[in-house]
């Protein structure tokens, strides 16, 4: 068993992880909701990655290169459809709906896009402009446009929903990595009532629940993408779906924390906290809640599709 | 990166339940319960792991161990209390009482205890937690006075597992700095039976034979009855708690149960309200992430990082026993008050409930694991 990252890809994480801190991070990002060209030199410095030339399909390193570069570009909340893109064919970003309220994020950012739900289905739709609020956009998610139109288009294959769905948790866990560390840094400098609010227990054994919680979605993703093949298969479905509700019920109870610990300044955008709350919510909310998600898995649990240490390999039940 | 525990890991997992399968009887959970034949049980299943060369799997194999890798180990621990821990009493013995007379103890204290715990013949316990010092072990007031050639004890231990049955014990002391020991802390392997040492059980919803209170009135114990060092106990204590550092596999016996449940529950699996289904579903990812924490634990042992990965591990599966104790009881109801071999899984979510009760206490509570990844996090304190 070897449970880390092979080092060339975490090294290739840290590559890119600088390569974007350069474009300024969290207040970069909040620079652009009101600048969305600016969004134009996060694709340059992906395209100096060469992360438009992965084949996130195509082999295991690939796809590992993926997941680091998406990690990355959630800790330093990079302004731009990086998983969409990943799994982009022919230069048509791939993005996961729910056909009932269709939201893109950066759907405004170029022309071709394939809209997928979870059950595969495929659909042609008209990009609407951004989802309008007290500043043009909307607050929570800003970059977030509605598509209208919906038209049966075809499926694409269930493996690139899984992915999408593995590759989005993997960016999710980068932003609230990021967001642990500058709550951490604030509860140490923080003086109130003479002393650092990291000498109070109760701060203390929040921020212990929040680091378990963290290495616990960090282990739950590099597990999923050690066991990830693009064949059919019940239990990879699960794997995906399992990852994903996880990095959402993170994210809920991390944010919350990070908010909590940070007083009135984590509500502020001169604070990244605020910013990086606001960015990710498409990504922790679409295409489904994780309570949503959850349910959809209630046919697969009756199956016995999840895999535990006692359940019943799926050829020995056939 | 690689999650599988490799071929000697998986033929180990499949020859320990085709033995547990073969040797013990159904329904089976544990030795501390109301019938004795559960004891008998466990002692003569551990007498059948010694005969297989399993029981001490995990000891090197210049002591008549396994050598077994961590990830047999690891099998090992998840197995055994998955199948509510066959071993019995004799699990202290084997996974720390041993290692540490290994590395601590004298050529003849090796000599005299190892073959009889690798053989399985002799229960061990620890006198460690005290009235006035549970968590806070260093406080211990148990008295080691100097008198001739060894010492007298007196004192009190509280929570002692096993000392109604065992017949050794490592025993905590406080002995003097100025015996010449760099501490103030010594340990003693003394027989149970030595005059002066009372055991009285201590009645418990965790069942029968399992806690005692141990007085020691005026023991005496000798020079040759020293592991490790006069003064030096406290670095043992740390070594001993290390070898238990990863702790409990009990994210196995919650999936086992839920896994048993569900088959028992068949189609009515279906009828169950979505709101208990999408709680079992999230305890299922729980489960899975706890696993995953533990095994980061067994990778990182030897790094800077393994106390905080294994506190961190531990807080995930205790926190997972008492969520799935909760879950099983919601979804049988009522039935679940009921034990016994009529009950729902042979009376084993009763079992569960009230283990799961002890699971944020024992070994280390759950507020101490916090206090020791909030220091890997935060540093001070």
């Amino acid at each position: 068993m070897e449970t880390a990252l092979p080092e060339h890809i975490t090294d290739f994480g840290a590559v890119a992880a600088e390569r974007f801190a350069i474009l300024g991070g969290p207040q970069a990002a909040l620079l652009t909701e009101s600048d969305r060209g600016l969004r134009r030199r996060a694709a340059t410095a992906l395209r100096e990655l060469g992360a438009f030339d992965l084949d996130v399909r195509a082999s295991t390193d690939e796809l590992l290169a993926a997941a680091a570069l998406c990690r990355a570009a959630g800790a330093t909340l990079l302004p731009y459809p990086v998983v969409e893109e990943l799994l982009a064919v022919d230069g048509a970003k791939l993005a996961l709906i729910d056909p009932r309220a269709p939201r893109v994020d950066h759907g405004d950012l170029g022309e071709s896009w394939r809209l997928a739900d979870l059950d595969g289905t495929l659909y042609t739709v008209t990009m609407g402009s951004a989802v309008a609020g007290s500043g043009g956009h909307a607050k929570l998610g800003p970059f977030t446009v509605a598509a209208q139109n919906l038209q049966l288009a075809g499926a694409v294959p269930l493996s690139d929903v899984r992915l999408h769905l593995i590759l989005t948790s993997w960016r999710l866990l980068g932003a609230v990595e990021r967001a642990v560390q500058i709550t951490s840094d604030h509860v140490q400098a923080r003086t109130q009532f003479g002393k650092p609010l990291s000498d109070f227990q109760t701060v203390r054994f929040r921020m212990a629940d929040t680091s378990v919680a963290l290495r616990g979605l960090e282990e739950l993703a590099k597990f999923t993408l050690s066991r990830w093949t693009a064949a059919p298969s019940a239990i990879g479905w699960t794997d995906a779906v399992m990852l994903k509700i996880q990095a959402a019920d993170t994210s809920f109870t991390v944010m919350r924390t990070c908010h909590q610990l940070l007083g009135a300044l984590g509500f502020c955008d001169e604070s990244d906290i605020s910013v990086i709350d606001r960015h990710i919510q498409p990504a922790l909310r679409s295409p489904e809640s994780a309570v949503a998600l959850t349910v959809r898995l209630l046919p697969n649990l009756a199956a016995g599709d999840v895999q535990t240490l006692f359940s019943t390999p799926a050829a020995a039940r056939s | 990166m690689d999650y599988d525990l490799g071929e000697a890991a998986d033929n180990l997992r499949q020859r320990l339940r085709t033995l547990m399968a073969t040797h013990l009887p159904p329904g089976f959970l544990g030795a501390f319960t109301d019938d004795p034949e559960d004891l008998a049980t466990t002692q003569a299943f551990c007498k059948t792991l010694a005969a297989e060369g399993l029981l001490t799997l995990s000891w090197p194999t210049e002591y008549g161990g396994g050598g077994a890798s961590v990830w047999e180990q690891t099998v090992l621990r998840e197995e055994m209390w998955a199948h509510h821990e066959p071993r019995g009493a004799q699990y202290m013995g084997v996974n720390w009482v041993g290692p540490a007379i290994m590395r601590y103890g004298t050529a003849a204290q090796k000599e005299q205890h190892l073959t009889a715990i690798s053989s399985g013949d002799v229960i061990w316990c620890q006198g460690f937690s005290e009235p006035e010092a549970g968590s806070d072990l260093a406080s211990m007031r148990t008295r080691a006075v100097r008198d001739g050639d060894g010492w007298v004890v007196n004192g009190q231990k509280i929570w002692t597992s096993y000392a109604s049955m065992a017949s050794w014990c490592v025993l905590a002391t406080a002995t003097d700095p100025e015996d010449g020991g760099r501490g103030r802390h010594t340990l003693f392997l003394i027989p149970t039976d030595r005059a002066g040492i009372t055991v009285r059980p201590i009645k418990s919803m965790l069942g029968p034979h399992h806690l005692n209170e141990v007085f020691l009135d005026n023991v005496r114990v000798t020079q040759a009855e020293v592991l490790g060092e006069v003064g030096g106990g406290w670095q043992v204590i740390r070594d001993a708690l290390a070898f238990e550092r990863v702790g409990i596999a009990r994210y196995a016996r919650c999936e086992s149960l839920l896994e048993r449940l569900r088959s028992e529950l068949g189609d009515e699996f279906d009828d169950l309200p979505e709101s208990l289904r999408v709680r079992w579903m999230r305890a299922l990812i729980d489960l899975r992430v706890a696993r995953l924490l533990a095994y980061r634990a067994v990778s990182l042992q030897n790094d800077a990082g393994a106390t905080a990965a294994a506190s961190s591990a531990r807080i995930a599966t205790t926190s997972c026993d008492q969520s799935v104790a909760e879950l099983l009881f919601d979804v049988v109801g009522p039935a679940a008050l009921d034990s016994g071999p009529d009950a729902h899984l042979d009376g084993a979510i009763d079992d569960h409930w009230r283990y799961a009760q002890a699971a944020t206490v024992a070994s280390g509570t759950i507020e101490v694991q916090r206090m020791l990844v909030a220091h890997a996090v935060l540093g001070g304190r």
